[in-house]
């Protein structure tokens, strides 16, 4: 599945598209939710149907980043319940795309239970000098207020990966705090384990960001994923 | 080795020597010629003598053995100067002037002219950029710094980033009544950087401990790579912990900073860090006096409370572990002191006591224990437990710290009879704790090479 890094690269692109991304990281063994991408607002409507409702509608475009941000909220939206509001969403960013004159797509999404587990980072970047590098951290406001993550040097073992998850501030809260379930710490390791090794083999890549990686108590699932490329003369 | 021409030179040039006091070309002369080796002042506007060596025009006109160049003049001619040491078979030279890579684009210019005369000669380059570096018990003082005369031999060798951290840190070591094997500033690293210098005093009889000082390399995978083949033990300080990522895309990029990735990456790679000048030379000397710690268990014995409650406290926070002597030991010491404060660990005496040696090495001698700490005041009729002590550690096997207060006239002979016994000392109970707490990191960060080492033997 590296074609999706070669096509991109091939063509100047220097990030994937998010469901790219998810589909290179599924292949690497890493659960993603259901999904399917779309160019209209009717084929929008049949994807949701297949998928069952509700969906979440975001932006797929090469040149949108920070889908949350674009277009006044018309980006992402959540928890979207029937045909008319998948229609209504799926119109709003193709209308918003055109207005702002960029190629876009509709990426129809399972929602989830996101209250069902909780919301880590995980990421690596290709340093200059340190090469392949990974992180975990707590999602959400932990990570960007207490900034509450640990880092190693790609690649990692099982064991460093998951002595990564307890050096969190937080790491408690992944053994289930006041009541709520215990999240699954070996499969979050997994994830960084991933990540560190795929950065070590796509010498292309210079950044991977899983953010957010739900943790649940049997599992994590992608549901948002980024993948930078490099472009040649900076990956020697 | 490579890099004896640098720092084993058979000759020395001063180029840009002086004879008017204050300029770098006169004090580096005078540190120069402290060395036993023929030392040639070059000035090709110099005449007569300079501390009664006749100046030299050029160094390609030196009549005699020379490895090293000092290059005292400004740095613009620089690279000339390297051109000229390569066609008279200079290997070696210490460029103290700035003004290339860290001043802007022209000067990284001059310093690409400079390495490109420094390859094509063959010449290894202290930095540009540095204070130079110091090798004590050859009276080496390739420096124009004064007072450098006072910084005696040790066993600890410092290899800094910067010259001023370098300075720092072996006038540290002065102060301290203790010395260094080397003191080196890498400056710029032209073409001699961590990764040379390292491999030098890693085989270097003198050095048993190797500290560095790391503000940012572009090659730090190697960095770490070399530290991790170093069979001397090595221990870091990397500034710039308040510093953010400069990436930009996501959140990874902006929460990657380069402190953390040092502090992971040493972790990794076996180095215990520090977090200033003081720890690093602390964690140095106790990393090159003891033998090499086997585990993060320490055995604390202290004759006063209060300063070994602030010791277990530290010892902690470090990541020490501190396990219960086994039975057999905690009957010795209430054998040697019926009644005592307190016997599992740590063990308090409540007081020095002429008894207090015979616990030290009961706490030592127990397998529960890798390493152990000593905390006590000095008592002017008591002294120190050094007879008691002597050959400890090497009987041992394990490292054994001593931590202490008191008036520093009395001290200090006490502390060096101590050291003598290679048991590294410490004024204050928390630098004996960080000290400590250094040699755990060290156990804990390189914890399979004896188990390496035995599967080899097993296999023969």
């Amino acid at each position: 599945m590296t074609d999706h890094i070669e096509t991109a690269t091939s063509t100047g692109r220097t990030t994937l598209t998010e469901s790219e991304a998810k589909e290179v990281l599924a292949t690497h063994g890493i659960d993603v939710p259901d999904g399917e991408t779309v160019r209209s607002p009717e084929a929008a409507t049949d994807a949701a149907r297949r998928l069952g409702y509700p969906v979440v509608v975001k932006i797929e475009s090469p040149s949108v980043q920070h889908k949350s941000d674009w277009g006044d909220g018309a980006g992402v939206v959540l928890g979207v319940a029937d045909d008319d509001a998948v229609a209504d969403a799926a119109r709003e960013i193709f209308e918003t795309a055109d207005r702002q004159g960029i190629d876009a797509a509709v990426r129809v999404e399972s929602a989830l239970e996101v209250d069902a587990g909780i919301e880590v980072i995980v990421g690596g970047t290709r340093d200059p000098s340190f090469g392949p590098t990974v992180l975990v951290g707590l999602g959400g406001v932990a990570v960007e207020v207490l900034q509450d993550t640990s880092h190693r040097l790609a690649p990692v073992t099982e064991e460093q990966a998951l002595e990564m998850t307890h050096e969190l501030e937080a790491s408690e809260l992944l053994d289930g705090y006041r009541g709520e379930p215990a999240v699954d710490r070996e499969a979050i390791a997994a994830a960084i384990q991933t990540v560190s090794e795929f950065l070590v083999e796509e010498s292309e890549v210079s950044e991977v960001e899983i953010n957010p990686l739900l943790a649940r108590s049997e599992d994590v699932l992608a549901l948002d994923a980024l993948i930078a490329l490099a472009p040649d003369d900076e990956s020697d | 080795m490579a890099l004896d021409s640098l720092f084993d030179p058979d000759g020395v040039a001063v180029v840009g020597a002086s004879a008017t006091e204050g300029k770098i070309g006169y004090e580096a002369m005078q540190n120069a010629i402290a060395y036993d080796a023929p030392i040639y002042p070059v000035n090709p506007s110099g005449s007569g003598t300079v501390f009664g060596r006749e100046f030299v025009s050029s160094v390609t006109e030196i009549d005699g053995p020379v490895d090293l160049a000092l290059s005292c003049v400004p740095g613009p001619v620089v690279p000339d100067v390297i051109e000229d040491c390569g066609r008279a078979g200079i290997g070696a030279a210490v460029i103290f002037s700035g003004g290339f890579a860290e001043a802007g684009e022209e000067g990284e210019q001059l310093q690409r002219r400079l390495v490109e005369a420094a390859d094509d000669g063959n010449v290894h380059l202290l930095g540009p950029n540095t204070s130079g570096f110091l090798r004590p018990a050859e009276d080496l003082h390739a420096t124009f710094a004064t007072g450098t005369e006072d910084i005696r031999s040790g066993n600890v060798a410092i290899i800094a980033q910067s010259g001023g951290i370098a300075f720092a840190t072996a006038f540290r070591a002065e102060n301290e009544g203790r010395g260094v094997s080397a003191m080196v500033g890498l400056g710029n690293s032209a073409n001699v950087g961590f990764q040379e210098a390292i491999d030098f005093f890693d085989t270097d009889d003198q050095t048993d401990s190797i500290v560095l000082h790391v503000e940012g390399t572009n090659d730090a995978r190697g960095l770490l790579e070399t530290c991790q083949s170093a069979s001397t033990p090595v221990v870091a300080y990397n500034v710039g912990e308040q510093d953010v990522g400069d990436f930009a895309e996501s959140h990874t990029g902006s929460l990657t900073g380069d402190h953390e990735l040092y502090e992971a990456g040493f972790a990794q790679y076996g180095v215990p860090t520090v977090r200033s000048v003081a720890e690093l030379y602390d964690a140095g000397t106790a990393l090159a006096d003891c033998p090499r710690p086997s585990g993060p268990n320490v055995g604390v014995v202290t004759a006063q409370a209060g300063p070994g409650i602030a010791i277990t406290d530290r010892l902690k926070a470090d990541g020490a572990t501190l396990p219960s002597l086994s039975d057999e030991t905690q009957a010795v010491v209430e054998e040697i002191l019926p009644g005592i404060t307190f016997s599992a660990n740590p063990v308090d005496t409540g007081r020095p006591m002429p008894e207090f040696g015979d616990v030290v090495e009961a706490v030592a001698r127990d397998e529960n224990v890798d390493i152990v700490l000593v905390y006590e005041l000095f008592e002017e009729g008591l002294g120190f437990p050094t007879e008691t002590l002597e050959g400890l550690p090497e009987a041992t096997g394990k490292p054994i710290v001593f931590a202490t207060g008191g008036a520093r006239a009395a001290l200090e002979p006490e502390l060096e009879k101590m050291t003598e016994c290679d048991i590294p000392t410490y004024t204050t109970p928390e630098r004996g704790a960080d000290a400590v707490g250094a040699l755990v990191n060290y156990a804990k960060r390189n914890p399979l090479a004896d188990a390496v080492e035995s599967e080899v033997n097993t296999d023969d």
